[in-house]
């Protein structure tokens, strides 16, 4: 037995079992959450985030291997390039996200659904309660197929 | 001055023990820490201490031979114990360590450690500090024999070894910690917990050694 197989076989259990086990609890949170007309962003966003545990990981390491391993400037190098992802590749697709709101906005869909119309609401939490692994199969193949990075 | 023969295998005796002595070390560091935290340790602390210890005995030889090289006469190490009554001591002794710390008393220790990272869930703390202490308890025969392998011989084989357990931390160790903290992470963003500090730490552990670079040159 040795000290860091044993952190190495904890660590993929953790990201590659547990977590995609509990992205199915996050996102029935999310349902229930959107169903009582609370924030569900967060625990939508952390369903996700638990689907591709490894893939963050992958991220963080290609973020800190942009140096060399014995450069004094690596770390800097590092949250340097999570800065340039985020300003880069994150913030468009949430600006993109925001225009797809506004629009919805400015049609009023968004109003009716969760405040002006319940039903709406329910409606859709319905679909959703019912169709829960459905969702986490649409996730699974948003990221099986995200893998070679936004075209 | 020619040493009476029952205090050449007492010497003999400890130095043949010093590995077993070794085995024990490791296992008092793990239980000290888990005392210390699990996932992480006091500066100074008792887990510091036993891997030290753990050290020095595992490179007592060279350890004798920086002092013999300073001018100071040391007794030889070499031969054998004459005594059978020593021989006998040296062999429960061994016997203590294989069959009861390494394969009954370590695993159990680790057992005891999971049990403690259920309770530990059950009151709402974090159970991966237990968890790790007792991955470091059932390991610990390993840990020592990776130990043995980065010893260089030299009458400066202490610090080499030390050196050695700092890179096989930086290069091995943390990075699979770096996975650990992306886990963390992301479980404190659902739970609507700071999560930043474990991003950041987590991109620290792909880094240490550049950030230990670092280090040297704002001091110059």
């Amino acid at each position: 037995m040795s000290l860091s197989s044993g952190l190495l076989n904890l660590t993929s259990w953790l990201g590659n079992v547990i977590m995609p086990t509990l992205a199915g609890l996050f996102a029935a949170a999310a349902v229930y959450q959107f169903s009582k007309n609370r924030h569900h962003h967060q625990f939508a966003y952390a369903a996700l985030a638990s689907l591709m545990c490894s893939g963050l990981l992958r991220a963080m390491e290609s973020f800190a291997n942009q140096s060399a391993w014995n450069n004094p400037d690596r770390y800097w190098i590092s949250i340097l390039t999570l800065v340039n992802w985020v300003g880069n590749v994150l913030l468009p697709l949430y600006g993109v996200l925001q225009v797809v709101l506004a629009v919805t906005h400015y049609a009023g869909l968004l109003e009716r659904m969760t405040v002006g119309e319940p039903w709406v609401r329910n409606l859709v939490a319905a679909m959703c309660s019912f169709g829960l692994s459905g969702l986490l199969r649409l996730g699974e193949f948003w990221i099986q197929h995200g893998t070679a990075g936004v075209p | 001055m020619t040493l009476p023969q029952i205090l050449v295998d007492l010497m003999k005796l400890l130095f043949d023990l010093a590995v077993p002595a070794a085995i024990c070390t490791m296992v008092l560091a793990g239980i000290a820490l888990r005392r210390e935290g699990g996932v992480n340790f006091q500066a100074g602390g008792g887990f510091q201490r036993w891997a030290l210890w753990s050290v020095i005995l595992l490179t007592l030889p060279q350890f004798l031979s920086w002092f013999a090289a300073q001018g100071i006469s040391m007794p030889g190490q070499g031969g054998n114990i004459s005594s059978s009554w020593v021989s006998g001591v040296e062999a429960s002794f061994n016997s203590f360590v294989t069959n009861i710390v390494v394969a009954k008393l370590s695993p159990l220790l680790a057992a005891f450690c999971v049990l403690k990272a259920a309770l530990d869930g059950a009151e709402g703390q974090n159970p991966l500090g237990s968890i790790i202490a007792a991955i470091f308890l059932l390991s610990a025969s390993g840990t020592v024999q990776l130990m043995q392998s980065w010893n260089s011989g030299s009458e400066f084989a202490t610090t080499d070894m030390l050196t050695s357990a700092w890179n096989f931390l930086a290069g091995t160790i943390l990075p699979e910690a770096a996975g650990l903290a992306v886990v963390g992470a992301i479980l404190n963003y659902a739970r609507h917990k700071p999560f930043m500090p474990l991003v950041g730490s987590g991109l620290a552990f792909l880094s240490v050694s550049a950030i230990w670079k670092l280090v040297q040159a704002m001091a110059g």
